[in-house]
C-alpha cells in the first residue's frame, strides 16, 4: 500500500482550505483496468505512473464493468459462466465539503457469480443483477458483499432463457419479458416483480429491448418504438414510462445507451454513423449527432461533464459536447478499425481516467492517452495481449495525516496515506478473504494445549445467548442457528491435548494418542465466494484407532498460536477436504462456559 | 482551495451583459435561480425586466437534484445565476463547471448570521432512504423571514450590477417587497405569540427549520444520527418518540419535498396525528397554498398553528 500511495505521486501537493489541515493533501489516484480480448487476464494499470500494479488472472476473457462507487470493478466471463468481483482499492468517502480518498493494492475479492452465460450486469443503488441469458434467471448481489467476497445471491426467474436484463430496483425487480413466440428474439418489455415474485401492474411494452443504463434516479432501456424511462414512484415503486422517438428522428433505433455523470442526460447509439442525446425531462428529447464515420464505442465523461467521447471506425476519437451537441473536437488515433465483421471483433475502447480519455488499441498492443482538455494524444501504455475491454476507476480525495492511524496501520511509517483502511486486513482474512501469497506454513506448535470441544455447551443449552445474538444480527432464527451448529459442532471427541508433535484424542475420557507432521495446506473456496486454509498433518506412528489425518481450521492463515479451532479427521485427505458441513469445534480447555460464550459473542 | 470560495471569487466579478434601456423581450436579463424559493425572491425583485429560469421546481429537493443539459445550457446564457450557497445546492459546482459560464454566482446567503450545525449536517428522506447531507452550517436561512430580506437585498445588488440601466426599477421593486416583508414578520410573531408556550414543540423529519425556530420561537425535533445507508433504523425512531413523549411534542408534521412514511411512522408511534405538510425547501405548484415564499412562510405558519392548538 505505501508503493501505490507514493505511487500515484502527481499528487498535487495544495494546503488544504482546513483549519485542522495538519497534513492533509489531495491525493488523486485513477487506475485502469483492462481485460484481453482472448486471454482469461485483467490488468491493473496506474493511469498516473502508467505502470501495471497487477494482472489478475480470471476464467475467461471478460467485459467489464465499473460500480457506481468506483470500489469494485467486475469481469463478466460470458463463455466461462462466471463473474469476478475486483476490489480497485480505490475508495471515496463523502464529507459534503471533501472526500476522503484511500488508496490500497487492488485484489481479487474472492467473490464469483456462477450461471450459465451471463450477459446485461446492471447496478441500481449498490445491487448488482446479473442476468444469464441460457438460464433466464439473474442472480442478485450486493456490492458490499462482493467487495467483502461473499456475495451471497437472490434469484429472479424471467420465465425463459433469452437475451434478456434484470434491474433490482429496490423491493422490487424489473425484468425483461421474453418474447412469447421465440424466446430467442429480443424481449418485447419490462415487467415489475414484487419480492414475492408476482407481478405488479402492467407489462411496460418495449419491443426489441436491448440496451440500458442509469444516470443519476434515472433509468432507461432502449426499444424499437423509443426509451423506456424509470423514476422512483410514490412508496419507491418504480415508475415507467415509454417516450417515443422523435417525429424528427430518421428511421432507427438505440440497442445501447449510456448515462451522464453529472448531468442527467442518455446518450445512445442511432444507425451505424449517429449517436443521439436524450433528456427525457425536455419536451425535445432528442438530439441526434452525426458521425463522420461508423462508430465503433463512447462514452461519457464523468469528470467533465460536458463531454462524451465516440471512436469511430476511421480510428479517430471525437469529442461530443453533450451540451451544445456537436462534435467539437477530433483526433487521429489508431489504423482504420471497420464496423466489417463480426461485431464482438477487437475493437478499441474508450474510458475516462482524470484528465486522460484512455483508448485501446488491441491489435497494436497499447492504450493511447489522449489529454482532455487540450484533446492532443499524451502519452501510450503498452499492454500485453490485446487490450480490449477498459474501464477507470478514481479521482481526488484528501488524505489526512492525523490521528487516524491505529495501532491496525502494518507499519507503513511516513505512509502518506493514514486514513488506510487497511486495519480491516485482520478481520478480512477472519472472513476469508485474502490473497494466496499471505498464506504461510504453521507448525503444530501453534495448535499446543488442551482444548475442550464446545459441543457439550451448544447441548445444554449454555450457547443459547450467542444463538439469539447471531439471529439479531443475521439472517437465521436463533433455532435456524442452533440446528446449524448442532451439526457443525457434533463430535465424540470432547476433549483434545496438543503436546509436541503428540495428539491425544478423548473419546468419552478415552484417549487415543498419535503424533504427526506437517502435510501442508490447502486453500478452500467456499459457496458464498470466501475462502479458508486448512493446515493439515499426517500421522506418522501411535495408535491405530487415530485418525490419518488432522485438518485445522482457524480463522489464521501463517503462523500465529490458536485462541480457538475447527478440526477435521480422518483417514482420507481430500475427502476431509469436502467436509464443510461438521467442524468440530475447540477452545482452552482452562476457559469457563461464560468466557467462551464472552468469546463468541465478540465474533 | 473548496469550491465555494471559488464561487466567492466568481461573485465579484461583473457580468458584461449590458443591456439597453428598453427592455426588449429578447434583451431582459437572463436570470437562473436554482430552486423555487429564490426564483420566487428574483421575480418579486426583477419583476418583467428579467427571463427567469428556475432548476429546481415546485416541491424538488434540491439536495438530491440531478442536473440536466438544459440547465447547462441556461446557466451559459445566464446574465446572474443566484444559489444559496451553504452547501445548499450539491449539483451546483458541477453544473457551472460543465456550462462553462461566465455569469456572477451569486450567494444569497452572503451577510446573514449563519446557524452552524452541531451535527455537521442533516437528513434528508427520499423514497424512504435516510441519505445525510453534510453541511457544517445550515442552509435553510431563508425560513427566517429576516433572513429572506436580507436575500433580497443581495439580488438587488446582483441585478444592479448586471444590468445597471434597470437598477432603479429593481431597487424599487425590492424597497416595495422589503416592507412586506418586514410586515410578514411581525405577523408570525404575533402568531406564534398567541401560541401557548408548552405547545410550541413539534417534530419534522428533515430538519430545516432551524432559522424558524431561532428566529421565532417554535422547537423542531427531528431524528438524529439514522444511519446514512439505510432507512432510519427502529432505534433511531425509537430515541426521537421517547423526546417527543418527554418533551410533549404537540404536533408531527410531514413537508412537501419528500413522502410521508417516516414521519407517519413517527406520529404513530408517539400517539400523535400528522399535522399537515409544512413547505421547507421548496414552494408548492402555482395552484398550492404556497406559491410564493410570502405564502409559504403563511402557510406553514398557519400549518403549524391549527396542529398545535387542536385538541
Amino acid at each position: 500500500m505505501k508503493r501505490l500511495a507514493l505511487g500515484t505521486s502527481a499528487l498535487a501537493l495544495m494546503a488544504c482550505f482546513s483549519g485542522l489541515a495538519m497534513a492533509d493533501e489531495h491525493v488523486t489516484a485513477w487506475r485502469l483496468f483492462v481485460s484481453d480480448h482472448a486471454e482469461p487476464v485483467v490488468h491493473v494499470i496506474d493511469a498516473v505512473e502508467g505502470e501495471t500494479l497487477a494482472t489478475f488472472d480470471i476464467k475467461g476473457p471478460a467485459s467489464l464493468y465499473r460500480s457506481d462507487s468506483g470500489e469494485a470493478v467486475y469481469a463478466v466471463q460470458g463463455d466461462a459462466d462466471v463473474v469476478t468481483a475486483i476490489k480497485t482499492g480505490i475508495a471515496f468517502h463523502d464529507h459534503g465539503d471533501h472526500a476522503d480518498i484511500d488508496v490500497e493494492d487492488p485484489a481479487l475479492t474472492g467473490a464469483e457469480i456462477m450461471g450459465d452465460y451471463p450477459v446485461h450486469f446492471v447496478e441500481h443503488d449498490g445491487h448488482w443483477a446479473t442476468f444469464f441469458d441460457k438460464e433466464g434467471v439473474a442472480r442478485i448481489f450486493s456490492e458490499r458483499d462482493a467487495l467483502a467476497g461473499h456475495a451471497e445471491t437472490r434469484e429472479v426467474d424471467s420465465g425463459a432463457p433469452h437475451h434478456g436484463v434484470v434491474v433490482s430496483y429496490g423491493n422490487y425487480d424489473l425484468v425483461s419479458e421474453p418474447h412469447p413466440e421465440d424466446p430467442s428474439n429480443l424481449p418485447i418489455g419490462i415487467k415489475t416483480l414484487g419480492r414475492d415474485g408476482n407481478q405488479v401492474g402492467d407489462l411496460a411494452e418495449c419491443p426489441d429491448l436491448h440496451g440500458e443504463a442509469a444516470s443519476g434516479n434515472v433509468l432507461a432501456f432502449a426499444c424499437a418504438t423509443g426509451l423506456l424511462v424509470v423514476t422512483s414512484g410514490s412508496g419507491g415503486a418504480p415508475s415507467i414510462e415509454h417516450l417515443a422517438y422523435a417525429d424528427t428522428l430518421p428511421e432507427g433505433k438505440s440497442t445501447t445507451l449510456i448515462g451522464g455523470r453529472g448531468l442527467q442526460y442518455f446518450l445512445g447509439n442511432y444507425g451505424a454513423d449517429a449517436v443521439v442525446l436524450i433528456d427525457p425531462s425536455e419536451e425535445n428529447a432528442f438530439r441526434r449527432v452525426e458521425l463522420p464515420t461508423r462508430r465503433v464505442h463512447f462514452a461519457v465523461d464523468p469528470v467533465r461533464a460536458r463531454f462524451a467521447y465516440v471512436f469511430t471506425e476511421d480510428g479517430r476519437l471525437h469529442q461530443l459536447d453533450v451540451i451544445g451537441g456537436e462534435i467539437t473536437k477530433s483526433l487521429a488515433l489508431t489504423e482504420p478499425y471497420s464496423m466489417d465483421g463480426h461485431w464482438s471483433d477487437p475493437r478499441p475502447r474508450i474510458a475516462v481516467a482524470g484528465e486522460h480519455v484512455v483508448v485501446t488499441d488491441p491489435l497494436a498492443g497499447k492504450l493511447h492517452l489522449v489529454d482532455a482538455v487540450t484533446f492532443e494524444e499524451d502519452g501510450e501504455i503498452d499492454v500485453e495481449g490485446t487490450p480490449f475491454n477498459i474501464v477507470a476507476v478514481g479521482g481526488t480525495g484528501t488524505a489526512h495525516g492525523h490521528a487516524e492511524r491505529e495501532e491496525h496501520d502494518h507499519g507503513h511509517e511516513g505512509d502518506a496515506h493514514d486514513h488506510a483502511h487497511s486495519h480491516d486486513h485482520d478481520d478480512q482474512i477472519y472472513q476469508g478473504y485474502f490473497e494466496d501469497d499471505q498464506v504461510k506454513e504453521r507448525g503444530l506448535s501453534d495448535w499446543a494445549g488442551d482444548w475442550q470441544s464446545v459441543y457439550p455447551y451448544l447441548q445444554d443449552g449454555t450457547l443459547d445467548p450467542v444463538m439469539a445474538h447471531k439471529a439479531e444480527h443475521g439472517d437465521k432464527s436463533a433455532d435456524e442457528y442452533r440446528a446449524y451448529y448442532e451439526i457443525g459442532y457434533r463430535t465424540d471427541a470432547g476433549r483434545i491435548a496438543i503436546d509436541g508433535d503428540t495428539v491425544t484424542f478423548y473419546e468419552q475420557g478415552e484417549p487415543i494418542e498419535a503424533r504427526y507432521a506437517s502435510d501442508g495446506y490447502e486453500i478452500l473456496t467456499y459457496e458464498k465466494g470466501n475462502r479458508g486454509v486448512r493446515f493439515i498433518f499426517e500421522k506418522t506412528g501411535g495408535d491405530e484407532a487415530a485418525p490419518r489425518y488432522i485438518q485445522f481450521s482457524d480463522h489464521k492463515i501463517a503462523p500465529e498460536a490458536a485462541d480457538h479451532y475447527h478440526l477435521y479427521w480422518g483417514d482420507d485427505r481430500a475427502a476431509l477436504l469436502e467436509e464443510l458441513t461438521n467442524w468440530p469445534t475447540y477452545y482452552p480447555s482452562s476457559l469457563s462456559a461464560e468466557e467462551i460464550v464472552a468469546e463468541m459473542m465478540a465474533h | 482551495m473548496n469550491r465555494f470560495s471559488r464561487l466567492t471569487f466568481a461573485c465579484s466579478v461583473i457580468s458584461f451583459g449590458v443591456l439597453s434601456g428598453a427592455v426588449a423581450q429578447e434583451n431582459r436579463l437572463q436570470v437562473v435561480a436554482t430552486f423555487s424559493i429564490i426564483g420566487d425572491l428574483a421575480r418579486q425583485v426583477g419583476g418583467e425586466r428579467i427571463e427567469l429560469k428556475t432548476l429546481v421546481g415546485p416541491n424538488g429537493d434540491a439536495h438530491v437534484y440531478e442536473p440536466k443539459p438544459a440547465d447547462a445550457i441556461a446557466l451559459a446564457r445566464a446574465d446572474v445565476v443566484l444559489v444559496n450557497g451553504l452547501l445548499f445546492e450539491g449539483f451546483l459546482s458541477r453544473l457551472v463547471e460543465a456550462s462553462g459560464t461566465a455569469a456572477p454566482i451569486v450567494e444569497l446567503t452572503q451577510g446573514i448570521d449563519i446557524l452552524e450545525d452541531p451535527a455537521g449536517g442533516h437528513y434528508h428522506f427520499v423514497n424512504g432512504e435516510a441519505v445525510f447531507h453534510a453541511a457544517p452550517n445550515d442552509p435553510h436561512a431563508w425560513q427566517s423571514v429576516v433572513n429572506a430580506k436580507l436575500y433580497v437585498e443581495n439580488i438587488a445588488e446582483a441585478f444592479c450590477a448586471a444590468d445597471a440601466g434597470g437598477c432603479a426599477d429593481y431597487q424599487a421593486n425590492a424597497a416595495v417587497y422589503f416592507d412586506e416583508l418586514t410586515a410578514l414578520d411581525e405577523e408570525v410573531r404575533q402568531a406564534i405569540a398567541a401560541i401557548p408556550e408548552d405547545k410550541r414543540v413539534v417534530v419534522v423529519a428533515h430538519h430545516a427549520f432551524r432559522y424558524f425556530e431561532d428566529a421565532y420561537g417554535i422547537t423542531f425535533l427531528s431524528p438524529q444520527g439514522v444511519s446514512t445507508e439505510s432507512e432510519a433504523s427502529a432505534a433511531d425512531v425509537a430515541g426521537l418518540v421517547r423526546e417527543v413523549r418527554e418533551r410533549r411534542a404537540s404536533a408531527v408534521f410531514a413537508e412537501n419535498i419528500s413522502d410521508a412514511r417516516l414521519v407517519e411512522q413517527i406520529a404513530a408511534e408517539a400517539g400523535l396525528t400528522l399535522g399537515g405538510t409544512l413547505f421547507s425547501d421548496a414552494l408548492s405548484g402555482p395552484e398550492g397554498p404556497a406559491s410564493t415564499y410570502v405564502d409559504l412562510i403563511r402557510a406553514n405558519v398557519a400549518t403549524i398553528t391549527s396542529a398545535v392548538t387542536a385538541d
